[in-house]
């Protein structure tokens, strides 16, 4: 089937042909997976797509399902843009996808271990010690000390994109506090909402199961010697930008959600105020970062944390998700010797490709990027939420020459790629009430405990709502789609 | 021949406006060791408050203090029994191999093994234009450099409290030429980090004579790793080896390890600390 011109929500629908479109192939046929959807929603007119986009735009703001932009000078709740045409993925192309982003969190997991214990992998010189040591991420207070079960990121959000071969790249492993994973439990409700008749051409697989899930893994790295745990989440409070996510994270996992205050230490012990008096904590899910958890030991002005935590930490009374110290493992930097760290310590060869980085620590990598800006994006490799990022080709000339000294400046602190063509996907545009070609990449989520390990089968396809823009993080503006994962 | 000694730490707070609530954490209690060992240990503070033993993030022993009724004055005092073996500083058997010594520094499992207390920090962070201000001889030993260097901090600093502060760099340290134990050992330090010999911040008490008690603080000085034998204390501030005087508390990069006393205090406003320390030796 090609797609049809005259159909008014696809008028102004213009292909472009170097990049990857998940709906069309390259002879502008429709990918059999998106068939039964494009005949679907062709059936509608754009007026009936253009009022079903405001009711979901005030449906998200009414549930306060908002977050905050940090940059703005006036912080503010924005909703995060919701799209209503949904990412397919085929179950085969999925398969690979889970075992990839399976293996990539055991073989961080066991590059953390190694790390704060032996560091045979730097011993061997597979890992150079300067990514560790100069790591801003990196916790002596963890070395030497075993987190109860072994684990270390519990929770894995995995970017990933289609380049235009076709292939998925790992972008990046986000294992400090990886967000999102409520958007994708909400986009699914509201596309139900909007449009559920679709839901009756595709079986797919369901993603409100990632809260038992996540109880069910935070309850299996429980402290010795407790038999039922007590879990809560811990949240930096209502003006995090995340803070929504928190809430539902606690209330679909049935589990207290706290803030620093709520909670104290007395004997190395950690209690929740309830006005029953005070409750015992087993496993804190902590959306704090590490230098706010406990004023005593990391900042003294931290307001977030709880003092004395740390210590009721590594005496092993209470468990932290994720980890301290998880940081040093999503480094843009260590992310360069994935497949390496994949290698060393599972002896299988990578499942997700890696995006081809030069160091600007090493020499001749560096000389390369001086030479190249235009080709590259330019990353920090210790900021997320796409903050601080340069793409080459879209830098005037004296950016460029901005961006060349702040690498000279601080070598380690950048990494370069080649840019990257994320795949495109149809997207519903306001300002033009029609669906457009936008970039999209793909989040997902993974949960590793004791004995168990679980991939949310669906994931955040977040869309870079500018056109021609390839920076899809909710920070810089860019909205999300409901992803689907077929069952067969 | 074993030696009994008696420490009295004493910190007194005074706050500008009440204290709502505040926590402290203590690093004050001397470790148990091969050398040391403690009998017995009390706090006390003014104020109705909860005193609990704990670690930090080291697995030192600390001494954390929850007080949550309103206060403007607070004094605590500790109390420290133990029994100290008198140690021969030149203990450890003598033999050194220059070239073996030298090449083990150079291996890069060792430089990984030892990274924490090879790699600078904010506070043993020399200039870069005296970088080289003191260099090991390789034709000596690692211990005869480390001696040196002792000797060489003591002669090129001057005892002299209230110049610097806990945070003084070394860029200014070096200048003014002036400091207090905290300085010598953190300019120790970063030499023997800058000349491949891993070092370590120690923080404790000096008995400073036989009865011998005053006005004196907490005492810093610094442990270096001697390849093939071990870590070996050096007291830069004295020009001596670390003795039987001196009573351990921690250890860590550098001062930032191991504060005496950290403090979370709920209130606005100025405050004042005096603390005062007694070592004194007993039969």
């Amino acid at each position: 089937m090609k797609y049809n011109k005259s159909k008014p929500i696809f008028s102004s629908y213009q292909k472009n042909s170097n990049l990857f479109d998940e709906i069309f192939d390259e002879n502008e046929n429709v990918r059999p997976t998106y068939k039964k959807i494009l005949e679907l929603y062709s059936d509608h007119s754009i007026q009936d797509f253009a009022s079903l986009n405001e009711k979901a735009k005030a449906s998200f703001f009414n549930q306060g399902i908002t977050f905050q932009v940090y940059s703005d000078k006036k912080a503010q709740e924005k909703i995060f843009p919701f799209d209503l045409f949904p990412r397919i993925i085929e179950a085969k192309e999925w398969d690979t996808i889970e075992k990839g982003v399976i293996q990539r969190s055991k073989a961080l997991n066991l590059f953390l271990w190694d790390v704060y214990h032996d560091k045979n992998i730097i011993k061997e010189g597979i890992v150079p010690i300067d990514l560790i040591n100069t790591s801003a991420n990196y916790l002596h207070q963890m070395e030497g000390f075993d987190p109860p079960g072994g684990i270390y990121n519990h929770i894995s959000g995995t970017d990933l994109i289609k380049h235009s071969d076709g292939k998925y790249y790992v972008l990046e492993d986000n294992i400090r506090c990886p967000s999102g994973v409520s958007y994708v439990i909400c986009n699914r409700n509201a596309l139900k909402r909007a449009l559920f008749g679709v839901f009756n051409h595709y079986e797919i697989h369901t993603v409100t199961d990632y809260a038992e899930n996540l109880l069910e893994m935070l309850e299996s790295v429980k402290p010795k010697g407790v038999d039922s745990p007590n879990c809560v989440v811990i949240t930096p409070g209502v003006y995090n930008s995340a803070y929504y996510e928190h809430c539902y994270l606690a209330k679909s996992s049935g589990i207290e959600l706290v803030e620093g205050r709520d909670l104290f230490v007395e004997n190395d012990f950690v209690y929740m105020k309830t006005i029953n008096g005070p409750e015992k904590v087993d496993v804190i899910y902590r959306r704090i970062d590490d230098l706010f958890i406990d004023p005593l030991e990391f900042r003294k002005d931290s307001v977030l944390g709880v003092p004395g935590l740390f210590a009721a930490y590594k005496r092993g009374n209470v468990t932290l998700v994720n980890a301290p110290g998880t940081g040093v493992a999503d480094d843009k930097a260590i992310y360069t010797y994935m497949p390496q760290i994949i290698k060393y310590y599972l002896n299988e060869e990578p499942i997700l490709n890696n995006v081809h980085t030069y160091h600007c620590s090493k020499p001749e990598d560096l000389k390369y990027i001086l030479e190249n800006v235009d080709k590259l994006v330019i990353k920090p490799v210790d900021e997320a939420g796409g903050y601080g990022i340069s793409i080459g080709n879209r830098l005037t000339k004296e950016e460029i020459e901005k961006v060349k000294k702040a690498i000279k400046e601080n070598p380690r602190k950048y990494i370069a790629q080649p840019i990257m063509s994320l795949s495109v996907h149809a997207t519903y545009i306001d300002e033009t009430s029609s669906f457009e070609q936008r970039h999209v990449d793909l989040r997902t989520y993974t949960l590793l405990g004791q004995d168990k390990e679980f991939v949310l089968k669906g994931g955040l396809t977040r869309v870079a709502l500018q056109k021609g823009n390839l920076i899809v993080n909710s920070s810089q503006g860019g909205g999300s789609k409901d992803t689907w994962v077929l069952k067969k | 021949m074993s030696l009994h000694y008696r420490i009295k730490y004493k910190s007194k707070n005074t706050y500008e406006n009440p204290v709502s609530e505040a926590y402290w954490q203590f690093l004050v209690t001397p470790e148990n060791n091969e050398t040391q060992e403690v009998l017995y240990s009390n706090f006390r503070t003014t104020v109705d408050a909860r005193i609990e033993n704990s670690i930090n993030g080291y697995n030192f022993e600390t001494t954390r203090i929850h007080c949550k009724k309103p206060f403007d004055k607070i004094c605590f005092e500790a109390e420290f029994r133990l029994h100290k073996k008198d140690i021969n500083p030149f203990g450890f058997s003598p033999i050194f191999n220059n070239l073996l010594d030298y090449n083990l520094t150079e291996n890069h499992s060792f430089k990984v093994e030892f990274d924490n207390f090879l790699k600078h920090t904010e506070l043993t962070k020399l200039p870069e234009n005296i970088k080289t201000i003191h260099k090991f001889n390789k034709e000596f030993t690692v211990f005869e450099n480390l001696n040196n260097l002792n000797n060489w901090v003591y002669n090129y600093l001057q005892f002299k409290i209230g110049v610097t502060k806990v945070n003084t760099l070394l860029k200014e340290i070096v200048v003014s030429k002036q400091g207090v134990c905290q300085d010598f050992s953190h300019l120790f330090c970063a030499i023997s980090r800058e000349n491949n010999i891993p070092a370590r911040y120690v923080s404790g008490y000096l008995h400073q004579g036989n009865g011998y008690f005053g006005d004196s603080q907490m005492h810093a000085w610094v442990e270096a790793f001697l390849p093939n034998i071990g870590w070996i204390g050096f007291d830069p501030t004295n020009n001596i080896l670390v003795n039987h005087n001196h009573i351990k508390v921690c250890h860590g990069k550098d001062y930032n390890d191991c504060p005496p006393i950290k403090g979370i205090i709920y209130a606005s406003g100025k405050n004042e600390t005096t603390h005062s320390v007694e070592v004194s030796q007993q039969q």
